[in-house]
């Protein structure tokens, strides 16, 4: 009886989730990714101080996650009724849960940042009022910091699982995805940070927790290579919807996309520029912001790719 | 004919179902669980009959204050010949026209819908009552989670309202005064069919026990509750 009778038109007209989403998603995943790494370090080598990588990882987890929640209001159908996602929940709903877990997330990712520009808030004649805050606060800095690992490491995965509800993708649908952003937003997250930190706060390029990121980037991306591995075997040898998902790897721009933006750019950029060329090269300062811009590149990519070519390649 | 008796049925249980379902109402019910005493709304589109006149969209358009021309279901065509081969009727090769077959695109209303799962504001929800999957205006926030997650691409956004919308079978309507819904009301062919599911006795369950009908990708696992009786051809 099956496939007696099919329908291939629908009634919402495009795309049910554009761009935005996908930057959202984007921005979403560095923030998480960067403060995930930061305070991974933080814990990792029983840091105290507010090191340069940390600062860069709050400021940057702040602007990302703000960013990226004004896309996914300016998404809204209308963004007047953004309040109505705040008030009313649904806990079936992914969304609902994630935006519980953002509702703490952001306000913590605020006091983070007060934490790590406790000095520099001090210089500011301004911003002097912040400081007897700050210095109440001081005393749940931990807890707080062991809270939003947690949460940033939550938002990476939600990202995925948002998306994965979605049952008629074949490329979206993956129970692997969640995984897959945890992973890819940690390596640009880490990377966006990385970046800042030399730049902004003078960060040695070869410092000990440079040397730290350094060695914890090729497993990550290797994960990273693993995880789409997997997606994209399932869809080859998965059933007739997934074998014709499968053709967005390889036909139309939306493989292109995946190819080079992904591949060549995300993956194949930063392991030319730190293994392909000389020692003085992939050593420099250039070396370091080019590899760091394509592993952001190809995260946005991702992304894009996932998110554009799930939706066409419906069943 | 058909239709009044239907009607008049309709109203009886509608009746007697929410003075029973009512005082239960309040304690939530989950999402799929199946209870023999609720019940189950069902339609049945029959392409045999269907000429694909459209009066059914324009009767959905006019019963829900949609805007201009948009109606919560399509009519898809089918040609019958394939393509690139002649038409077995009139032996062209281009698109003839002959032997058309309709398809209705319509909101399936799933018994176990993932609009309703994913929504987070619960606007998409399930009327407690009938258990038709509907819409709550005032809570929706306009994000599209539902629309994507719709298997069937059945949901679409209110440009007046700004909110999401689906075909509820004029829950809030015609349903609510007592009427059949609209597009079933006005097919002059009988190509549509409505009713309880759940009672024995009802017209909808006499017809789906002695017709073959199918359900549109029941493989999603999503249940839905249209059933379609195809043309099914015999011989050449
Ligand atoms: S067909 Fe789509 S809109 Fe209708 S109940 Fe199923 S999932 Fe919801
Ligand atoms: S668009 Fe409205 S009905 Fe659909 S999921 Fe979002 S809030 Fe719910």
């Amino acid at each position: 009886m099956d496939g007696n009778i099919e329908f291939t038109m629908g009634l919402s007209q495009g795309l049910a989730w554009p761009w935005p989403i996908a930057v959202y998603l984007f921005f979403a995943g560095i923030s998480g990714g960067a403060l995930a790494t930061a305070l991974f370090i933080r814990f990792y080598k029983k840091q105290t101080t507010n090191t340069p990588f940390y600062k860069a990882a709050a400021l940057i987890a702040f602007v990302t996650i703000s960013l990226g929640m004004l896309c996914l209001v300016l998404d809204l159908t209308n963004p007047l009724f953004f309040w109505r996602i705040l008030v009313y929940y649904n806990l079936n709903s992914v969304m609902s849960i994630g935006v519980i877990a953002l509702s703490v997330y952001i306000p913590l990712v605020a006091l983070i940042c007060l934490y790590a520009f406790e000095e520099e808030i001090r210089s500011v004649p301004a911003l002097k009022v912040l400081v007897p805050v700050i210095e109440k606060l001081q005393g749940i800095r931990r807890p707080c910091e062991i809270a939003v690992l947690v949460l940033a490491l939550a938002v990476c995965a939600y990202t995925g699982f948002l998306i994965s509800a979605l049952i008629r993708f074949p490329i979206i649908n993956t129970s692997v995805l969640p995984a897959l952003f945890i992973a890819s937003g940690m390596s640009a997250g880490a990377a966006a940070a990385k970046m800042l930190a030399v730049s902004m706060f003078k960060e040695d390029l070869h410092s000990q927790d440079m040397k730290l990121l350094h060695g914890a980037e090729w497993p990550i991306m290797f994960a990273e290579i693993l995880f789409i591995f997997m997606i994209v075997t399932s869809l080859m040898t998965g059933n007739a919807g997934a074998q014709s998902a499968f053709e967005a790897f390889h036909t139309g721009q939306w493989a292109a996309v995946f190819w080079f933006g992904v591949v060549g750019l995300g993956f194949g950029g930063p392991l030319l520029l730190n293994f392909a060329t000389g020692k003085a090269f992939s050593h420099s300062a250039k070396a370091f912001y080019l590899s760091g811009v394509c592993a952001i590149t190809g995260m946005m990519c991702l992304r894009m790719f996932i998110l554009y070519a799930g939706q066409i390649f419906a069943i | 004919m058909s239709e009044n008796i239907e009607r008049r049925r309709f109203l009886k249980c509608l009746g007697a179902s929410s003075l029973i379902i009512a005082p239960l109402g309040c304690s939530s019910v989950k999402e799929g669980e199946s209870d023999a005493n609720k019940p189950h709304y069902a339609m049945v589109f029959d392409q045999n009959k269907c000429t694909g006149c459209g009066d059914c969209k324009e009767a959905c358009n006019l019963a829900n204050n949609l805007p201009e021309g948009k109606s919560r279901l399509l009519m898809e065509q089918h040609s019958g010949g394939l393509e690139g081969q002649p038409c077995p009727h009139c032996g062209k090769t281009t698109e003839c026209g002959c032997e058309r077959k309709f398809v209705r695109v319509s909101c399936q209303q799933c018994k176990n819908a993932p609009c309703v799962t994913v929504c987070p504001t619960g606007a998409a929800h399930r009327d407690e009552k009938t258990g038709i999957v509907t819409m709550d205006a005032a809570k929706c926030a306009g994000c599209k989670y539902c629309i994507a997650a719709c298997p069937y691409d059945a949901r679409f956004i209110n440009k007046e309202t700004d909110v999401a919308d689906n075909c509820d079978f004029c829950l809030n309507s015609k349903l609510a005064i007592g009427e059949l819904p609209a597009c079933v009301q006005k097919c002059r062919y009988d190509a549509l069919i409505f009713g309880d599911i759940n009672d024995p006795t009802s017209y909808i369950s006499k017809l789906l026990r002695v017709k073959d009908s199918v359900r549109i990708k029941p493989g999603f696992g999503t249940e839905p509750s249209l059933r379609y009786i195809p043309i099914v051809k015999l011989g050449v």
